[in-house]
């Protein structure tokens, strides 16, 4: 019997040696998990989402699936998500927009009190484009011509129109705005001359080298590390902002410890080669890094600078 | 031409990846092409949820491959069984069948599949010569211009799908009320979306085109089961004599190179579709014949004007829709979506931003060409059995693949409800005799149509003499005028369609 109690010590040791590793690393996925992913297959959350999902299995050691549920602009899957079990395997790589815009703009059965936030990774980089023979090549210029000109410019969303029109108003344009269903949309709008500048949620990244568009300022709070001569609104004087970031979203409910082991996994992504290199050289997007706390307090203060804006 | 580029695309279209995905497509194409009932619009709606973990390049190419394959299989079908597997080889049929009954039904396939080869490779390089310079034209095309071919796409689609003017604007006005739903384009309000957020973006292209297409067929399929169970495939026997030879080639030759022509004229026009062209070509190639009265009774010349012509429209349907973004069917209209699928916007600026991509599609066009061929001569055999296959195991099959590629596109169980009520309408459509293809052109460009109208109204503030500085959108308008009043009178004759352009 000696034997056996010995062998019972042991396994106890181990279990106690097991556990406060536990305590130590914090919370540890069982079984595989599920990152839902807002949009369809192909788009840069997709490709950003799939090589993200490689990089959480080096870090959590489960493998991870990726679900795609499109629709609404991310909308859908948010609407999903509320019935996700708060356990940590069910997860969301997801865009702010459907938290800081869906909601002022249409009635969704969800809101930002209903989910927690655990860590951004990506930043957006909303900019205002023109095309590279405009006659303005500075925000400043635009504004100038337009003070003389009637102009033309192509919305995606409602935010960057209401901006535009209070621009507008303010400086005295006489702004015709056009809707364009998407920067597939704008660039064929902005390079046939048909307007004369545009709002661009990132497709400038692929003619910006040729020449063929500028971004004459940019909607975020701050200067895109991929432009640093372009100045943003705020430092033009104008005091609006438009930004969009890509978290972990976890259902309501989830407990502290596994939030901070996602807000590890984002540190961990965000110096990880692959994930870095799709989302910098592939998909044109900047990294950008925020723990679970800034990550909240900016969605709700993104969320009240739109309300704010959409009032007027 | 950038040779970098095309060099780029020839090494990425020769890979084994590609190799297997475009010499899938076309296999998977040949049979689906085989058995009577699949249509080619079936199995693109079903095969594009198969495409979301390949690459774009491979997922269009496997796409293309597949619309390729349907129209040299529909051939065997056409000529073992006198029942077409496509309705754009109904010609094939006047002449296969009766030669396949005359003991010569290796000989008939072989040519088929000839005039298939041949129109398919010399429509795809013409298309690779006209869209190339097609597209750097394209641009000059505004909203306005995009608005006014829209429009007149929409009005002579509905003119040449279906017979009555009513029964067509009820399906065209569905269409089109179905295709506003979603958020508004400027304002980013929902209409019609009755608190499911599930279609802010407007109901789902797959639902809709599976369900109207696909799935609907499959009901009409099972009940037809009912009554003909009837399966005379015409046996195929050891026979040396009955091989195509080098003089029937060469007398077939000029059918087959004008059969090219019509297609590709025919398929670079939004709306007509293969059936148009395979009918035109067999009647062209009758009234070019010295022996007219011989066509119907197994004339080589009848197959081969009829299989060239419905593959070369294939590659044709693509000058607009690479040029310009806009579907000449409702084939091209579903690539469309496998496009946005893949984060790709097809129209001019396809060419200019991803050339690659466009010469890789080219270059994978070319290889399923080939493949085709090969398939094709070394597997007549096989794909003759196909025939044999009855109805009762396909149904269940397809069905199960509707089922399926819904899923995948993770609208969940809301998903196959409205997967489910598209069924039922596409059944009562059919059964009743109103355009489906109406229907769902209408569906897949009135989205594209009102951001265009809506463009042009903003950015014209109002003032019609815009116009006058547009050439092209004042053409396409008075062409628009023309087909309506050419429709209404049409309606009031109750003179027949000019043609039947079933679903393709």
């Amino acid at each position: 019997m000696k034997r056996r109690s010995i062998l019972t010590a042991g396994a106890a040791l181990c279990a106690l040696l097991a556990a406060s590793a536990a305590l130590a690393e914090g919370w540890k996925p069982e079984r595989p998990m599920t990152m839902v992913i807002g949009f369809a297959a192909g788009g840069s959350t997709d490709i950003q989402g799939r090589v993200l999902a490689r990089t959480l299995e080096e870090h959590f050691g489960q493998p991870v699936n990726v679900v795609n549920q499109p629709g609404g602009g991310g909308a859908v899957a948010l609407t999903r998500f509320l019935n996700a079990a708060p356990d940590g395997h069910t997860f969301m790589f997801g865009v702010q927009l459907g938290l800081t815009f869906s909601p002022v703009v249409t009635e969704t059965e969800y809101d930002i009190d209903d989910f927690r936030y655990a860590g951004t990774l990506v930043g957006g980089q909303f900019g205002l484009v023109a095309a590279g023979d405009a006659p303005f090549q500075s925000f400043d210029e635009l504004i100038a011509h337009g003070q003389e000109n009637p102009m033309t410019y192509a919305q995606q969303l409602p935010m960057d129109q209401a901006i535009m029109q209070q621009i507008a108003a303010m400086e005295g344009i006489d702004l015709a705005i056009v809707p364009t269903g998407g920067g597939g949309g704008m660039a064929p709008l902005l390079l046939g001359g048909e307007v004369d500048f545009a709002f661009s949620g990132g497709t400038h990244a692929q003619y910006t080298p040729t020449g063929e568009m500028n971004v004459l300022a940019f909607l975020t709070r701050e200067r895109s590390p991929f432009y640093p001569d372009v100045p943003t609104l705020a430092e033009l004087g104008y005091p609006y902002a438009m930004d969009d970031f890509r978290s972990f979203f976890l259902p309501g409910g989830t407990p502290d410890e596994i939030v901070q082991a996602f807000e590890e996994a984002a540190r961990f992504a965000v110096g990880h080669e692959p994930f870095v290199e799709v989302t910098v050289d592939n998909t044109l997007h900047p990294i950008v890094f925020m723990d679970a706390a800034e990550t909240e307090a900016t969605i709700r203060e993104i969320r009240a600078a739109n309300e704010a804006l959409m009032a007027n | 031409m950038d040779f970098s580029a095309v060099s780029a695309a020839a090494s990425e279209a020769l890979t084994l990846a590609s190799f297997i995905g475009i010499g899938g497509g076309v296999l998977l194409g040949y049979i689906v092409g085989v058995i009577p009932g699949l249509s080619r619009s079936v199995a693109i709606a079903i095969a594009i949820p198969m495409t979301f973990y390949m690459s774009p390049f491979i997922a269009i190419s496997f796409l293309i491959g597949l619309s390729k394959g349907t129209a040299a299989g529909s051939a065997v079908s056409a000529i073992l069984l006198n029942a077409p597997g496509e309705a754009s080889s109904a010609a094939t049929a006047l002449d296969g069948y009766p030669m396949a009954k005359q003991g010569k039904p290796k000989t008939a396939l072989q040519i088929g599949l000839i005039a298939s080869v041949m129109g398919d490779i010399l429509a795809t390089i013409i298309l690779i010569f006209v869209a190339i310079p097609f597209a750097r034209v394209a641009l000059l095309f505004g909203p306005y211009e995009m608005a006014a071919i829209l429009a007149f796409a929409l009005v002579f689609i509905a003119g040449l799908s279906g017979g009555s003017i009513f029964k067509g604007l009820a399906a065209g006005g569905l269409g089109i009320f179905l295709g506003t739903i979603g958020l508004d384009n400027q304002t980013g309000l929902p209409r019609l979306t009755f608190g499911y957020t599930e279609l802010m973006d407007g109901m789902p292209l797959i639902a809709v085109a599976i369900g109207t297409l696909a799935l609907s067929e499959m009901f009409v399929q099972s009940e037809k089961l009912r009554y003909d169970r009837e399966n005379m495939s015409v046996a195929m026997k050891k026979d040396s004599s009955d091989r195509i030879t080098w003089p029937i080639f060469r007398r077939i030759l000029p059918t087959i190179l004008r059969g090219t022509g019509v297609g590709t004229f025919v398929g670079a026009l939004p709306g007509l579709g293969p059936s148009v062209g395979s009918f035109m070509s067999y009647g062209m190639a009758q009234k070019a014949a010295k022996n007219p009265e011989a066509f119907g009774k197994g004339e080589p010349k009848g197959i081969a004007a009829s299989e060239s012509a419905d593959n070369a429209v294939i590659p044709a349907a693509l000058i607009p829709l690479f040029g310009l973004g806009i579907p000449g069917n409702v084939s091209a209209a579903l690539l469309i979506g496998a496009f946005a699928i893949h984060g790709i916007t097809v129209g001019p600026l396809l060419l200019r931003d991803n050339p690659e991509l466009l010469y890789s599609i080219f270059a994978g066009m070319i290889l399923a060409s080939v493949i085709m061929l090969a398939l094709g001569w070394f597997g007549l055999m096989f794909f003759a059995q196909i025939t044999r296959v009855p109805p009762h195991v396909v149904i269940p099959i397809v069905i199960f693949f509707c089922l399926a590629g819904m899923m995948l596109q993770g609208y969940g169980t809301f998903g196959l409800i409205i997967l489910m009520a598209f069924a039922a309408l596409g059944y009562l459509m059919k059964k009743y005799d109103y355009s489906f293809v109406t229907f769902l052109v209408a569906f897949i460009i009135t989205p594209m149509l009102e951001l265009n109208l809506r463009q042009s109204i903003i950015l014209s503030r109002g003032n019609w003499e815009v116009l006058l500085g547009r050439p092209i959108a004042m053409i396409f308008i008075a062409c628009t005028v023309v087909a309506l009043v050419a429709l209404i009178i049409r309606t009031f004759r109750k003179e027949q369609p000019l043609a039947n352009a079933p679903a393709d």
